[in-house]
């Protein structure tokens, strides 16, 4: 196999697994705005929360993949927390307000990380299964991340058939459209509120232990993908799950090529792109409402 | 004693608290009280875009920053540049960028408005960083001349001393909080906030809503061109920083914890904001959770910020029913 190829495909597999990330964040931004109308800034610490978890998990049981269970589990049991005695209570006042109190509770959480872990890199050591190249038609593909390809297919399926085969996910998705009715239905909406703010933290919980091996956990963690995952949301549409899909895999693909072919300039070209779409059509790709 | 009376006192007193501030408190002080006069600008102009008009921008840093850099370039490559028009090629700066994005970014509101700008301003602030050759990226541009402010023949004050400083930062505050406060009482000022409450209502009576809001977006750009024009000059350095998105949440904050639905609440929500930063960093290294902490209590138990507070105070004690005031229809 000739090395440009390699290159190429290694690259696309990078671009891959970065999307696939990217997308369980922002799938969990998606739903719990499409459904609240609640932009939670701090859905990015929740990331970050969840990979230090995973590192409290594996240093007390030594063992990945009940990390990999319990800590979007306990991050998900946080994002409930926040919904239930923050967000519940204000949210007669507007949007501004729970605005505000989600970056408040952002802070809170770096704060608290800081204080518990301190503010060096913790390592995370993986299962050997995990590690190493798996050579598959005469090219080598890194194994962790084919499984945060896999992964994150597992969970989407998850989603989709929750989605669309359950009668809550019905609820969910009548909600999207309009949770006054829903709620004068006769349906305990604050309880499916609550619910789905649990999913959403959860998606992003699993997306921060998956992460958290290939880069080190620290409190900055969640800078650089909270915006990235904020991107694709607005470029994609709110409320839209396709639309943050495709966005999701155009810009994981999008910064891998681009480090690649114009190092400098890489991460211009995704603000350039929401810029783009944003000024042709401000709803995004496939949002409807504004 | 008339309320007259009473008024022209508390002015005398300002006055007078102002002018005594750097003998009375120390250099340190003075110093972060130019700080807080720099906010308290980059704030108000906020408000008079979210307070007034009802648009919520992420990215005012954008103005911020442009102001910053236009003062900075036009200091580091004009040999002689006197102060006012550094100052002025920073606001000028400013409008030209709003100038530039006001055809596009007047023709939606609400949540569109407020991303659009979290785009162009992470876009601005990338560019920042990337164009070393320009802008020196995250190291900035630093070290550049600081002109006297002088008035050929007359006089001519040394910027480099703290004191001087401080009072010529007051009198940019002053000069900016009067003319925006002017600005939001003229009857355009009203019109601008018809736009926020019913924009079809403002379009049927005849008047022009996208330029409406083109006006007062240029306005609320320029002072915060300002803000950053002072800022570069006092800190003596503009670095990419000054464009980054806690730079926009800045103002965002200080008007929450000031009062969204007043003037000069972003005023005092910055002095709040900067008395808890000092205090915090003075007990303990956890500056964030204060401030996080604070966020949370303010929108839990006083929505309307401190002003609110103070009015909902003002009307227990007098016990009568005024009417509530109206709520910021921003939300």
């Amino acid at each position: 196999m000739d090395p440009k190829t390699a290159m190429y495909v290694a690259q696309g597999i990078h671009g891959l697994a970065y999307g696939m990330i990217l997308f369980l964040v922002a799938s969990g931004l998606n739903i719990i705005f499409g459904m609240m109308g609640i932009l939670n800034l701090a859905h990015a610490s929740f990331f970050m929360l969840s990979a230090y978890f995973c590192y409290q998990f594996i240093s007390m049981t030594g063992n990945f993949w009940v990390a990999l269970l319990l800590a979007p589990v306990a991050t998900a049991l946080f994002g409930i927390l926040l919904e239930r005695f923050l967000l519940r209570k204000i949210h007669a006042l507007g949007h501004m307000g729970e605005l505000i109190i989600t970056v408040g509770v952002s802070l809170v959480i770096l704060a608290g990380v800081k204080i518990f872990w301190g503010t060096e890199s913790l390592p995370l050591k993986i299962p050997p299964v995990l590690t190493g190249l798996v050579s598959i038609a005469g090219l080598d593909y890194p194994v962790y991340r084919l499984f945060i390809i896999a992964l994150s297919l597992v969970v989407l399926a998850i989603m989709a058939l929750l989605l669309y085969k359950t009668r809550l996910g019905k609820i969910v998705r009548a909600a999207v459209s309009d949770a006054d009715m829903v709620n004068a239905l006769g349906v305990n909406m604050p309880l499916v509120f609550m619910f789905v703010f649990g999913v959403g933290t959860w998606l992003a919980g699993v997306a921060g232990v998956a992460i958290a091996p290939i880069l080190l956990v620290f409190p900055g963690l969640a800078d650089q993908i909270g915006m990235d995952a904020f991107v694709v949301v607005v470029t994609g549409g709110f409320g839209s799950l396709s639309g943050a899909f495709i966005v999701s895999i155009i810009f994981g693909l999008l910064s891998s090529y681009g480090v690649q072919f114009l190092s400098q300039l890489a991460p211009l070209l995704m603000f350039l792109f929401m810029a783009i779409v944003l000024a042709i059509k401000p709803t995004g790709f496939f949002g409807e409402r504004e | 004693m008339t309320n007259r009376v009473l008024k022209w006192i508390l002015w005398i007193v300002l006055f007078a608290v102002l002018a005594a501030y750097p003998k009375l408190f120390g250099i340190y002080y003075t110093n972060l009280f130019v700080t807080f006069a720099v906010f308290a600008i980059f704030s108000v102009s906020f408000n008079v875009l979210l307070g007034y008009t009802g648009l919520l921008s992420f990215g005012h840093a954008m103005y911020f920053g442009a102001g910053g850099y236009g003062t900075a370039l036009a200091l580091k490559h004009i040999q002689g540049l006197p102060l006012l028009p550094a100052v002025l090629i920073g606001l000028v700066s400013a409008v030209v960028l709003a100038l530039i994005l006001c055809p596009l970014v007047v023709r939606v509101s609400g949540t569109a408005f407020a991303m659009l700008h979290l785009a162009f301003g992470q876009l601005m602030h990338m560019l920042a960083y990337k164009l070393r050759g320009i802008t020196g990226g995250e190291d900035g541009i630093g070290g550049f001349p600081i002109p006297a402010f002088s008035i050929p023949g007359v006089v001519s004050v040394d910027m480099k001393a703290p004191e001087n400083f401080y009072y010529f930062a007051v009198i940019i505050l002053g000069i900016s909080l009067w003319i925006m406060w002017y600005f939001t009482k003229t009857p355009f000022g009203q019109i601008q906030v018809g736009v926020r409450d019913n924009a079809m209502r403002i379009d049927y009576l005849g008047f022009k809503v996208p330029q409406t809001k083109a006006v007062v977006y240029v306005v609320a750009g320029a002072f915060a061109g300002v803000a950053g024009s002072i800022y570069a000059l006092f800190q003596n350095l503009i670095s990419s920083g000054a464009l980054d998105i806690f730079t926009s949440f800045t103002p965002i904050t200080m008007t929450m914890v000031g009062g969204i639905g007043s003037f000069f609440g972003p005023v005092f929500g910055a002095a709040i904001i900067q008395i808890i930063e000092e205090l915090s960093t003075r007990f303990t290294e956890q500056v964030e959770l204060v401030v996080g902490l604070i966020l949370i209590l303010v929108i839990l138990f006083a929505p309307m910020g401190f002003v609110g507070l103070v009015w909902s105070l003002r009307q227990k004690w007098s016990a009568r029913s005024v009417p509530a005031a109206s709520l910021g229809k921003a939300s």
